[in-house]
């Protein structure tokens, strides 16, 4: 959250904003030296001199920051855009994908529902000439049952 | 003087690295809910029937079963291929 709202606040500043800080910082230093000059002002410099300089440190610190993030900020948009097409790709091709595996079913079982119609409707030839012996039943069970359960 | 302005260069490389938001990461996507369900097992015969109609019935809805999860199989190889194609696109 505090990171947050330092990064808001950060981003806010104009790009001139830091260089000017750093400039002002060296400014100070620079005026220090001069009244430096002036006996009356010396002790004062003392203070304003590592002031100058701190500020200075500062500005160019958040200055070289500042650069290098507005570049990486580029990069994590232009990510980001990238990262939503294929975001929204991925979705397109799933419900491409959930329609044709919704026809297929369909097709299958139908094909199914018309097979078992014309089993039933021609029960009586087939089972006219035929009798299942039991180990036929038994033999197709077991061909049926998933080896990987049964030897489990 | 050359050591002010090589502090200064520096403080101002620390600046750049110091401050980098991470890279924002691409998510693997969902697969569609059907083929989440499993395959079910094949049907088996009424182990009293001697009709081989009743036989048939039992095999055929096997056979049915059977593209139903070829399908699947089919469907998760096309699902996987074209997501790792759309993944592999984003760098």
């Amino acid at each position: 959250m505090f990171s947050w709202i330092i990064e808001m606040i950060l981003s806010g500043l104009p790009e001139w904003f830091w260089p000017a800080v750093a400039v002002s910082g060296v400014m100070i230093y620079l005026f220090a030296k001069l009244i430096g000059n002036f006996p009356t002002f010396k002790p004062y410099t003392f203070f304003i001199k590592p002031i100058g300089v701190l500020i200075t440190i500062f500005g160019v610190f958040m200055f070289g920051g500042a650069g290098v993030t507005a570049i990486y900020q580029a990069q994590v948009d232009e990510m980001k855009a990238k990262i939503a097409k294929a975001e929204e790709e991925s979705k397109t091709a799933n419900t491409n994908l959930q329609t044709k595996i919704v026809t297929k079913t369909k097709v299958i079982h139908d094909r199914q529902v018309v097979i078992q119609d014309r089993i039933v409707k021609d029960a009586a030839i087939i089972d006219s000439e035929c009798k299942l012996d039991p180990l036929a039943v038994k033999d197709l069970n077991s061909a049926a049952k998933n080896p990987l359960k049964v030897a489990k | 003087m050359k050591k002010i302005l090589t502090l200064l260069f520096v403080i101002g490389l620390t600046g750049c690295s110091s401050m980098l938001a991470p890279m924002p990461k691409q998510s693997w996507p969902d697969t569609p809910p059907d083929l989440k369900i499993a395959c079910d097992d094949l049907a088996l015969l009424n182990e009293d029937t001697t009709k081989l109609s009743e036989a048939l019935k039992v095999i055929t809805a096997n056979y049915s079963q059977y593209y139903t999860c070829k399908d699947k199989v089919d469907n998760w190889l096309e699902w996987y291929n074209t997501q790792q194609k759309i993944y592999n696109s984003v760098k």
